[in-house]
């Protein structure tokens, strides 16, 4: 592999881009591929197959061929309401995932950067920090503060645009009147029941570190659920 | 869903930028159980450094020896493929009863 392939991968990652290199395992030589973009004479032969794998998601040697093909999906976008302790814990273990991580907070003594190191943090009312972001059904919300004033906006939001994972914390009672509102404000039993609340796996645990474990179970439990669905 | 390939290859360039040769091995075929999926990636260096995984440790080792033979021929690439483990012997193998193709190749400058 040449260095300048190198240097665009780590370059096309950090765009948050899908795009797939492909290898001539025959003589080494490899290439980006992009859907709709050209290829070059070590790869315009089996186009077809490359973008039968490419749409799957799929990875590994084209049958038949020495053609080679790794893709790289778009990462999933993770929006964290409040930035709070567990949110400290669950930045800890969610790094080690491919999820984009953006983190909204009003209040701004929670959000100092000493707390979150290399976070995208949105210090703003999450109705106005939601507005800035194209969201859609390859994010997930995770919401941590429990005060309504702040959870729900983001909450309805997340329903609206069809997230494909949202995750509240609160006790069971916190969790009911939470539902509570939702229908007062329009969604159907289906909406509210797809939220996870109290949000989590059960863990059996209470502190902060054991918090952000179980949904960081949950949450890539979920993941794993889509993306198996696309490729089926 | 891992995000270990980023860090992979961003460590890849931050070596060769300090000079050293870096060959890139990766899980390109697996047959029956396999611990590491198609795709699964490791680094190493001209000294033997590296980082990432191609097995669950069963081939590392041999794997990191194949990439820096290459690093000392003239060859650009090559293919190596493992099979299953005779337990007689202290040889190279998978211990899961699984086959892999890894393929390694030097990022050339």
């Amino acid at each position: 592999m040449k260095i300048e392939i190198l240097k665009e991968i780590i370059k096309k990652k950090s765009s948050k881009e899908q795009f797939a290199v492909l290898t001539n395992l025959s003589n080494g030589n490899s290439e980006i591929f992009e859907f709709g973009k050209p290829l070059s004479k070590d790869f315009e032969n089996y186009k077809n197959e490359i973008e039968n794998y490419y749409n799957l998601k799929k990875n590994g040697t084209i049958n038949g061929t020495q053609i080679f093909i790794l893709n790289y999906i778009k990462p999933i976008e993770v929006i964290i309401v409040g930035a709070v302790h567990i949110t400290q814990y669950l930045i800890d273990l969610i790094k080690n995932f491919n999820f984009v991580i953006t983190i909204i907070d009003p209040r701004e003594y929670f959000t100092t950067e000493k707390r979150f190191q290399n976070i995208k943090i949105i210090n703003e009312w999450p109705n106005k920090a939601l507005e800035k972001i194209q969201t859609n059904s390859n994010f997930a919300l995770i919401t941590l503060t429990h005060d309504p004033k702040i959870d729900d906006p983001a909450l309805n939001h997340a329903l609206k645009n069809k997230f494909f994972y949202i995750g509240a914390l609160g006790s069971k009672k916190t969790h009911e009147n939470r539902c509570k509102r939702l229908k007062e404000a329009g969604f159907n039993d289906k909406e509210i029941n797809s939220i996870h609340g109290p949000i989590g796996i059960k863990l059996g645990g209470k502190s902060a570190p054991e918090i952000a474990l179980s949904i960081v179970v949950q949450l890539v439990s979920e993941t794993n659920k889509i993306s198996l669905k696309s490729r089926n | 869903m891992s995000k270990s390939f980023e860090i992979i290859l961003e460590k890849a360039n931050s070596w060769i930028e300090s000079n050293q040769k870096v060959v890139l091995a990766t899980v390109i075929q697996t047959w029956g159980s396999s611990p590491c999926q198609v795709g699964s990636r490791m680094i190493v260096n001209e000294k033997g450094g590296f980082l990432g995984s191609v097995s669950g440790g069963c081939v590392e080792a041999n794997v990191i020896n194949e990439c820096m033979e290459l690093i000392k021929s003239k060859n650009s690439f090559k293919k190596i493929e493992f099979t299953i483990l005779d337990e007689n012997a202290w040889s190279v193998g998978l211990a899961c009863g699984g086959e892999m193709a890894v393929f390694i190749e030097q990022i050339n400058l």
